[in-house]
C-alpha cells in the first residue's frame, strides 16, 4: 500500500486538466443517456448485433529463469507505477528475451516498441497490469503504453507516460464509429476524446516518443504513414486538444473504475468498437499487401505525406505588421 | 424573368455592379471571371484561351509578389517563361490545402498569414504582443482584408487570406455559378432561407460565402442570427475551450432545434403567400426539417416555384453519408420541388471557384474560363480524364494568395458531361476526401455548431 506522498511522488494523482477533461465526459454521457434514452436504447440495438472474438496472441511467451535481470530500482521512471510492475517475472522474462542488457538502450527501446506495436492487437478492454496485457496479447492505448513502459524500465531504461485529449481523423476511425455509434454520439458531444498517450523513453538523456498504439495495419487503412520509434502521430491521425497533454511517470488513479463499470455496461458498443478495430486492421493488412509489403507501402505514403511544403519564409519579419505593446 | 438568359444575367449584374471592377480596369483574370456571360456555357476554345492568358498572369503576379511562393517555384525550378502553353500548366507549383492549417501560435500567426499575402500587405497593427488567433484576425479585418476559415473535424482551423478584390470575386463567382445553372428560375423577389450562419456576422467560409445572397435577392432569412467566431467554432469542433466551449456546445443544441422549427414555419407562410423560394444551406439542416414533416405526416407542394441549393457535404447527423439520388426524392415527396431544381454545389475555402450540378444530370460543373481542373496519381502526374485521383487545381482568380492547390480530395474528372450539352469538364459528384486526410466539410462545420449531441431528434 502506498502512503499518500508515494502516490503524489509516482505521479498518481491526475492533473486538474485532467480531472476537468473526465468530468465533462462522464457529464456529457450522462447527458445524452437521460436526455435521449429511446435513442441510446435504440443504438445499443444496433451494437448488439456485433460479436467480437479476440485475436489469439501472436507470440509465445518466454519462460522466466532464475538468473534473469531485471534493471528496474527505486528511481523516478524506473520504478514500478500504477498498472506498471515492471518487476514482475513475466516482464523480466520478456525483456531479457527482446535483448534487456546485451544492446545498447536506443536498439532495445527500438525493439520493444516494435514488439509492442506490432504484436499486441489494439482492444478496448478494462485496464490491467502490464504484465496481463503481455500475457493476453492485446489492450488498448494505455495497456500498450504501460507495456512498453514496464519493459524499459525492466532493461533499466526510464520511461514515462504522455496523455492528452485528443480529435481524430474521420475515417481513422470509421470502422469503429459504424459499429459503436454510441460512441460516435458521445464524440460529438464532448468534440474530443478523453484520453490517448504515447510513452517516452530517455536516450541519451533525450525523452524519445513511442506512439505504440497503433498496429501498422490501423495507420495503412487511413493511408497513412507507418510511425517508427521517435515519431509521432500529432499532425498525422490525431490532434491533442490545447491545454490537456501532460506528462507522468504513472497511469493516473482514478479510470478504472469508470472504465470497467461503462464497459460492463455497454458490452455491446464495446464488442462493436472492437469488432471495427478488426476490421481495420483487415482492410490495412489487404492495403499493405497490395502496395508489395510494409517497406513499400510506407515509402509510399511517406512520399504522399511529405508532400507539404517547406514554409520557409512564412514566419520571416514582416515590416507591414506592427505588434502594440500591452 | 423574360428576355432570355442575356437579359437575365444583364439584370444580375446590376444587382452585383458594387462586385465588379470597372471594365476599363480588367486584367487578363477579371476577363476570364468578369466576361463570360455564361461561366459553364463558354466555347471550349474560348475557355482554354482565357483560362491560359488569366493563370499565366496570376501565376506572374505571385511569382513576383510573394516571397513565400517565389522560393517555393526556385524549389521547383519553374517561372513564368515556363508557362507557354496549355501542357504546362500541370507543372505549376501548388500548395498542398494543409498548409492552411500549419500555422503557429501567437505573433507568430499574424507573420505567417501576412506572408501567405501576395501584393501590397496593408498595414497591420496588432493590439497585443502576443495576441491570440482571434486578436490577429480582427487586426486583418481591421486592415481591410477578409480572413475566411474553415475547419476540418480536428478542429484545427484552416486560414485563407482574401484582399477585398478576391473576396467580391468569390461573391460573384459563386453567386453567377448558382444564378446560371438554375437559369431561369432566378429571381431577385423570391424569398430566401440560409440554413447556416448570418454571413454578414462570421468569417466563416460555409458562411461567408453566400454574403452575395443579400444582393441578388431582396429577401433573405438567416438561419443561425448570431456571431460566430472562430473560438466558437474551434469548441464545436475540437472540444475543449472549457466553460466557453460548453456554452458553445449548449447554444449549438438549442440552434438545431430552433432552426428546423423556424424553417418549417418559415415554409408555411411561404406556401400561404404562394411566392418563390429558395433555400440554401447543408443538406443534413433540409433532412432534419424533412423528418420532421414526415415525422408529422406533413408535406408541401411548392413545384417549379421553389429551388434548393445545397453543398459542405452529405454527412447526416449519425456521420452517414446520404445518398443524394434519395435525397432529392425525399425532397420531391416532402417538399414537391422537382429534383432537377435541388442542386449541389462543390468548393473550399482555398478557391473562389464554386463547382455546380447541371439540373440534367447533377454532374459538377467546372467554371472553365479561369479554373483549371486536374486529377493527379500518387506522384502528382495529372491522370487521363474518366480516372479517379487526387483532385488539384489552379484557380486564377485568388489575387491575394496562390490559388494553385493540392487538395485531399478523391475525384474523378470527365472530359464533357454525360447528361447536358454544357462544354467544359465535369467532376463526378461523388467527391470524397482521401484516406489520411483529415475530414472536412462546410456542412460538418454546421452540423457541429448546431449538434453537439443527438441533435436533429429532438426538435
Amino acid at each position: 500500500m502506498l502512503k499518500p506522498w508515494e502516490v503524489v511522488g509516482r505521479g498518481m494523482l491526475p492533473p486538474w486538466s485532467m480531472v476537468r477533461a473526465n468530468a465533462r465526459g462522464l457529464l456529457a454521457i450522462a447527458r445524452i443517456l437521460l436526455g435521449n434514452l429511446a435513442a441510446v436504447r435504440a443504438l445499443m440495438r444496433q451494437s448488439r448485433r456485433w460479436t467480437y472474438e479476440p485475436p489469439p496472441r501472436g507470440y509465445e511467451l518466454p519462460e522466466y529463469e532464475a538468473g534473469m535481470v531485471n534493471r528496474s530500482s527505486r528511481k523516478k521512471y524506473l520504478r514500478p507505477t500504477l498498472y506498471c510492475d515492471c518487476r514482475d517475472r513475466r516482464i523480466t522474462a520478456m525483456a531479457q528475451r527482446l535483448g534487456a542488457g546485451g544492446t545498447s538502450a536506443r536498439a532495445f527501446a527500438e525493439t520493444a516498441f516494435d514488439f509492442v506495436k506490432r504484436n499486441v492487437a489494439f482492444e478496448i478492454s478494462p485496464l490491467a497490469d502490464a504484465a496481463d496485457v503481455l500475457g493476453r496479447g492485446a489492450g488498448s492505448c494505455l495497456h500498450k503504453i504501460s507495456l512498453f513502459v514496464a519493459l524499459c524500465r525492466a532493461a533499466g531504461i526510464e520511461a514515462r507516460y504522455r496523455f492528452f485529449s485528443l480529435t481524430m481523423l474521420d475515417n481513422y476511425m470509421e470502422p469503429e464509429f459504424e459499429r459503436a455509434p454510441l460512441i460516435r454520439k458521445w464524440y460529438d458531444a464532448m468534440g474530443s476524446f478523453l484520453l490517448h498517450g504515447s510513452g517516452e523513453a530517455r536516450i541519451g538523456g533525450e525523452w524519445v516518443c513511442a506512439d505504440v498504439g497503433a498496429e501498422p495495419p490501423r495507420q495503412a487503412a487511413s493511408g497513412l504513414p507507418l510511425t517508427r520509434f521517435g515519431e509521432d502521430s500529432i499532425g498525422l491521425w490525431l490532434f491533442p486538444v490545447p491545454g490537456t497533454m501532460f506528462r507522468s511517470e504513472s497511469v493516473p488513479l482514478g479510470l478504472g473504475w469508470p472504465a470497467k463499470f461503462l464497459m460492463k455496461r455497454f458490452a455491446g458498443t464495446v464488442a462493436g468498437f472492437n469488432a471495427g478495430i478488426l476490421e481495420q486492421i483487415e482492410k490495412g493488412r489487404r492495403i499493405i499487401e497490395a502496395a508489395g509489403g510494409e517497406a513499400a507501402y510506407d515509402a509510399g505514403a511517406r512520399r504522399r505525406h511529405g508532400a507539404t511544403v517547406a514554409a520557409q519564409g512564412l514566419l520571416e519579419p514582416n515590416e507591414r505588421i506592427v505588434f502594440q505593446r500591452d | 424573368m423574360s428576355g432570355g438568359y442575356e437579359a437575365t444575367i444583364a439584370a444580375f449584374d446590376r444587382r452585383m455592379a458594387g462586385y465588379i471592377p470597372p471594365r476599363s480596369a480588367w486584367t487578363p483574370v477579371d476577363e476570364a471571371v468578369y466576361g463570360p456571360p455564361d461561366p459553364f456555357r463558354v466555347p471550349e476554345a474560348e475557355a482554354r484561351r482565357l483560362r491560359l492568358a488569366a493563370i499565366r498572369y496570376s501565376f506572374t503576379r505571385h511569382y513576383e509578389q510573394n516571397r513565400f511562393y517565389h522560393r517555393l517555384c526556385s524549389e521547383h525550378g519553374f517561372a513564368p517563361r515556363h508557362l507557354r502553353g496549355p501542357g504546362d500548366l500541370a507543372r505549376v507549383p501548388m500548395l498542398p490545402d494543409r498548409l492552411f492549417r500549419e500555422y503557429p501560435p501567437g505573433r507568430d500567426f499574424a507573420l505567417w498569414l501576412g506572408n501567405l499575402f501576395s501584393g501590397e500587405l496593408p498595414r497591420i497593427v496588432v493590439a497585443k504582443a502576443d495576441p491570440g488567433p482571434d486578436a490577429v484576425l480582427e487586426a486583418f479585418r481591421r486592415a481591410g482584408l477578409e480572413i475566411a476559415f474553415s475547419s476540418g473535424t480536428s478542429g484545427r482551423l484552416k486560414f485563407v487570406p482574401r484582399d477585398r478584390p478576391t473576396f467580391l470575386a468569390l461573391q460573384y463567382t459563386f453567386m453567377k455559378s448558382v444564378v446560371a445553372m438554375l437559369y431561369p428560375h432566378w429571381d431577385r423577389r423570391a424569398h430566401v432561407y440560409l440554413m447556416m450562419p448570418d454571413p454578414r456576422r462570421t468569417a466563416l467560409y460555409a458562411g461567408r460565402s453566400c454574403e452575395a445572397f443579400f444582393s441578388a435577392f431582396d429577401q433573405v432569412r438567416v438561419g443561425l442570427d448570431r456571431a460566430v467566431s472562430a473560438g466558437q467554432v474551434r469548441a464545436a469542433m475540437g472540444g475543449g475551450g472549457g466553460v466557453r466551449g460548453m456554452i458553445a456546445r449548449s447554444l449549438a443544441r438549442r440552434g438545431t432545434r430552433r432552426l428546423v422549427a423556424d424553417v418549417t414555419r418559415w415554409l408555411e407562410s411561404r406556401e400561404k403567400g404562394g411566392e418563390k423560394i429558395a433555400l440554401v444551406g447543408p443538406p443534413f439542416v433540409l433532412a432534419a426539417v424533412m423528418d420532421r414533416l414526415q415525422r408529422e405526416g406533413r408535406a408541401f407542394a411548392f413545384g417549379e416555384r421553389a429551388m434548393i441549393g445545397t453543398g459542405g457535404g452529405w454527412k447526416t447527423h449519425e456521420g452517414r453519408r446520404l445518398p443524394l439520388a434519395d435525397f432529392r426524392a425525399r425532397v420531391e415527396r416532402t417538399l414537391g420541388i422537382p429534383g432537377r431544381l435541388c442542386l449541389d454545389g462543390y468548393g473550399m475555402v482555398e478557391s473562389n471557384a464554386f463547382m455546380v450540378h447541371c439540373p440534367e444530370g447533377h454532374y459538377l460543373h467546372v467554371p472553365h474560363s479561369f479554373f483549371e481542373p486536374l486529377v493527379l496519381d500518387n506522384d502528382q502526374r495529372p491522370l487521363p480524364r474518366g480516372e479517379w485521383g487526387r483532385f488539384a487545381f489552379l484557380d486564377a482568380s485568388a489575387a491575394s494568395f496562390p490559388g494553385f492547390i493540392l487538395t485531399g480530395d478523391r475525384a474523378r474528372l470527365l472530359e464533357r458531361c454525360p447528361a447536358c450539352d454544357r462544354p467544359g469538364p465535369v467532376l463526378d459528384p461523388e467527391v470524397r476526401r482521401l484516406d489520411g486526410e483529415e475530414a472536412r466539410g462546410c456542412a460538418e462545420e454546421v452540423r457541429r455548431l448546431l449538434a453537439a449531441d443527438l441533435g436533429g431528434r429532438r426538435e
